[in-house]
């Protein structure tokens, strides 16, 4: 009895999952809501409107979360923000892993001068505080969108590139993939067939972490004015113009506080509930 | 019985009195004051800032001071002759005094601090053209000082009271040197400084040889915190008992009125607000454009929005109080279709981008700055905004002409004369004037330098003013007040238009 009790009851028990519940709802409501903000908010959050500035929430319900000081609608920009952020989020881990994945790969496969470089590079990357690399990035390219992922890419491929790398010298010894070697399976097919499907379980749950982190740096860098232009709305930037009016007009900053807090909630339950399956190690804890 | 108690009483008495005179001459107290700005280095020749004189006005003097309600009075002179034709000056210099190293106050002191100023090392600074109508200095006696100048200049007595005229110690810097001085100043004023950690704080002392009403407080640190809410966090907190201008955000003023420890004192000033326009390269070489945008950016509203009061609007770059200004000179009204009109004229495309560089600790003009860009892209201007560190926008960026289209400058004309902005502002090789080259407008700037007559040069300047309109050379945006935040504990303080801090009869509770 007890064996067939602890048995998954149809395809549909994998919702008794707490963390995959709620990681979803708050990842999917944000990202809907992202993704429908063109149609729901078409001014995008930046109608400013000099003549209802600061209203409090919850008083007009075309302001339902009330006006910043320009009199722009905060939800509008909460909604728009999440546009950035969730863009930032995902293009620089896509992009990160991308190359991350690849030189993994590439210098766990082959070993050898290439691996050897690219490891001692990585090593000195991980030494390299982010602030340092972000300022000195920032100082030299500018500020912006663009060259804010593709600074999070340049400081954290070599997490992934790391990760599988370790995952490559493990399975590449592993008899299936000897076999498949010694059938004369071409290098090409090797990683892509063979190693590649076999190591992505970590690097999703690295990718959904990932997300998260960079969302909460895009927020912290367009907090200290690094980050992407004034105008733009963006959660940091909505965080910083808000510090001034902190006791009088708390909602200006709260809100876009909370959705930052509410995504990366929402990525880090999904991610660990991820690493919860697909990760081995985390597999053995259950 | 009687005669111990008669002895105890005296004792008493005598003892009380000491402690009554001693509460008279002793200074006591610290005042800890936040200043958005580290001017790093305190050599009067050195700088053109206000938070530089917001401390070093404690610790030099002119030859003469300015009060509060910009009166000239008696300073290191204690009187004054000006010749008929403007041209000479003659200063009778105070007696027994003293540079805070020990150093006698003379004549050969005031002849060291202008040779100075006009020779080589003032050439390196930014102050040296407001004084470069003095040709020469001549020592009469220890006590006497004639000035010689090559022009009249009607401002000079008023621009004696500061900055670059600050009077300067000649034997201290022969022996440690320019380098040395500019960490290290010693003046004749009522405080000296003690210590200066670059970028962190400057605390003042006290002087007790000062020629005049010494400081009743002890000490007196700045701290240099420039961001403005952290300024005002630490006053909230009681670690800072007064934030000077312009840290203050607008936005932050209820908080503060708010809190029954903390007032707010505002005072109209001479700062003034725009956004100058790169006038060589780019969509705002053309006129038409400049005029464009102006139009197309609702100024009034965005007073009386997001400034709340404390301003003013301007039509040129100056506050009303400035000799100079034309109340009859009408602002470029607020007309979008009519900006819409003259950008298609001017060939400006809709989705033309533009930059505009603003100080990033400068949370209300930041606020100012994207209220413009909102404006602007009525008439399909996409505007981005960039934050600077100030230092690094006032050094680096508008100096060498690196800016956007449009820049942030904020000026505070301390003379109160439009000649001391418009000069700096608009004539060719100016620090403030990256861009511009206009020969008619140099002549004009020129021509009033050496006008006696203040009816006539107040009209030169009018018509500075009004070509400068014209021209559309810059966004003129508002004059705001001086905004201090206080402690109440802090008493007789009374807020200077200027920024200009003597802190001598300012106590603390």
């Amino acid at each position: 009895m007890s064996l067939i009790a602890d048995r998954p009851h149809s395809r549909w028990a994998v919702f008794r999952s707490f963390e995959l519940v709620a990681g979803l709802v708050l990842v999917g409501g944000i990202g809907l809501a992202v993704i429908l903000s063109p149609w729901l908010f078409p001014d995008n959050g930046m109608g400013v409107n000099l003549l209802a500035r600061l209203r409090a929430p919850f008083s007009d319900w075309s302001h339902i979360l009330g006006t910043d000081p320009l009199g722009r609608d905060v939800l509008g920009r909460v909604v728009a923000g999440g546009r950035i952020s969730l863009l930032v989020g995902v293009a620089s881990v896509a992009g990160g892993a991308a190359i991350g994945v690849f030189m993994g790969l590439v210098s766990g496969f082959y070993r050898g001068v290439w691996d050897m470089i690219v490891m001692r590079f990585a090593d000195v990357q991980l030494a390299l505080p982010f602030i340092l690399l972000a300022i000195t990035f920032i100082a030299i390219l500018g500020g912006g969108l663009f060259n804010i992922i593709m600074l999070m890419i340049v400081s954290q491929w070599v997490q992934y590139a790391r990760l599988v790398r370790g995952q490559v010298l493990a399975l590449r010894e592993r008899e299936f993939v000897l076999s498949a070697r010694s059938f004369g399976v071409s290098n090409f097919n090797l990683i892509w067939h063979h190693l590649l499907p076999n190591l992505l379980g970590p690097v999703i749950v690295l990718i959904t972490l990932n997300v998260a982190t960079n969302i909460l740096l895009e927020s912290s860098l367009t907090f200290l004015g690094l980050g992407v232009d004034p105008s733009t709305p963006s959660w940091g930037g909505m965080l910083a113009d808000g510090r001034t009016y902190l006791q009088t007009a708390w909602w200006v900053s709260v809100f876009p506080g909370l959705a930052i807090l509410l995504t990366v909630l929402g990525l880090n339950l999904l991610g660990d509930w991820l690493r919860d399956r697909l990760d081995p190690t985390g597999r053995t804890r259950q | 019985m009687t005669r111990w108690n008669r002895a105890l009483r005296g004792a008493l008495l005598t003892s009380a009195l000491a402690l009554v005179t001693a509460a008279q001459a002793q200074p006591a107290g610290t005042l800890t004051i936040s200043s958005p700005q580290d001017p790093g280095s305190w050599d009067p020749i050195d700088t053109f800032l206000v938070n530089w004189s917001a401390v070093a006005n404690n610790i030099f003097d002119g030859l003469v001071a300015r009060t509060p309600d910009l009166k000239i009075i008696p300073g290191l002179a204690t009187e004054w002759t000006i010749s008929d034709d403007g041209l000479t000056y003659t200063f009778k210099l105070r007696e027994g005094v003293t540079f805070h190293n020990g150093e006698p106050f003379n004549a050969d002191a005031v002849k060291y601090t202008f040779d100075r100023l006009l020779g080589e090392e003032g050439a390196k600074g930014p102050q040296q053209s407001n004084y470069n109508a003095i040709d020469s200095v001549n020592v009469v006696d220890e006590k006497t000082v004639e000035l010689k100048l090559s022009r009249p200049d009607p401002v000079l007595l008023t621009k004696l009271a500061g900055y670059g005229a600050m009077i300067v110690p000649p034997a201290y810097i022969a022996e440690k040197g320019d380098e040395y001085f500019n960490t290290h100043p010693v003046g004749t004023g009522p405080f000296t400084m003690t210590s200066y950690t670059a970028r962190d704080a400057v605390e003042l002392k006290a002087y007790d040889k000062f020629w005049g009403d010494k400081a009743k407080l002890e000490n007196v640190t700045f701290r240099f915190i420039t961001e403005p809410s952290t300024a005002l966090a630490e006053l909230q907190s009681g670690r800072v008992d007064m934030v000077i201008p312009p840290s203050v955000p607008i936005g932050s003023i209820p908080t503060i009125e708010a809190d029954s420890k903390l007032e707010i004192v505002s005072t109209p000033g001479a700062t003034v607000y725009s956004l100058r326009f790169n006038t060589r390269d780019g969509i705002t070489a053309d006129p038409r454009v400049r005029k464009a945008l102006i139009m197309a950016v609702d100024r009034a509203t965005i007073n009386d929005a997001i400034l709340a009061g404390q301003a003013k609007p301007i039509v040129s770059f100056q506050s009303e109080q400035t000799f100079g200004n034309d109340p009859s000179l009408e602002a470029i009204p607020f007309d979008t279709a009519g900006a819409q009109k003259l950008l298609d004229e001017a060939g400006v495309k809709p989705g033309t981008t533009l930059q505009i560089d603003v100080r990033g600790n400068d949370s209300t003009f930041n606020e100012v700055a994207q209220a413009v860009a909102s404006y602007l892209s009525t008439v399909g201007i996409t505007a981005t905004i960039k934050p600077y560190e100030t230092n690094v926008l006032l050094n680096d960026i508008i100096p060498a002409g690196r800016t956007g289209a449009m820049w942030q400058q904020a000026w505070g004309a301390w003379t109160f004369d439009y000649d001391n902005t418009a000069y700096l502002m608009y004539h060719k090789g100016e620090r403030w004037n990256p861009y511009g080259d206009d020969p008619k407008l140099d002549a004009l700037l020129e021509s009033q330098r050496g006008m006696t007559n203040a009816q006539e040069r107040e009209k030169v300047l009018q018509e500075i003013a009004r070509y400068v309109a014209d021209q559309a050379l810059e966004m003129p945006l508002y004059n705001l007040n001086q905004i201090y935040a206080i402690n109440k504990r802090v008493k007789n303080f009374i807020a200077p238009p200027d920024s200009r801090l003597r802190l001598t009869d300012v106590t603390v509770e």
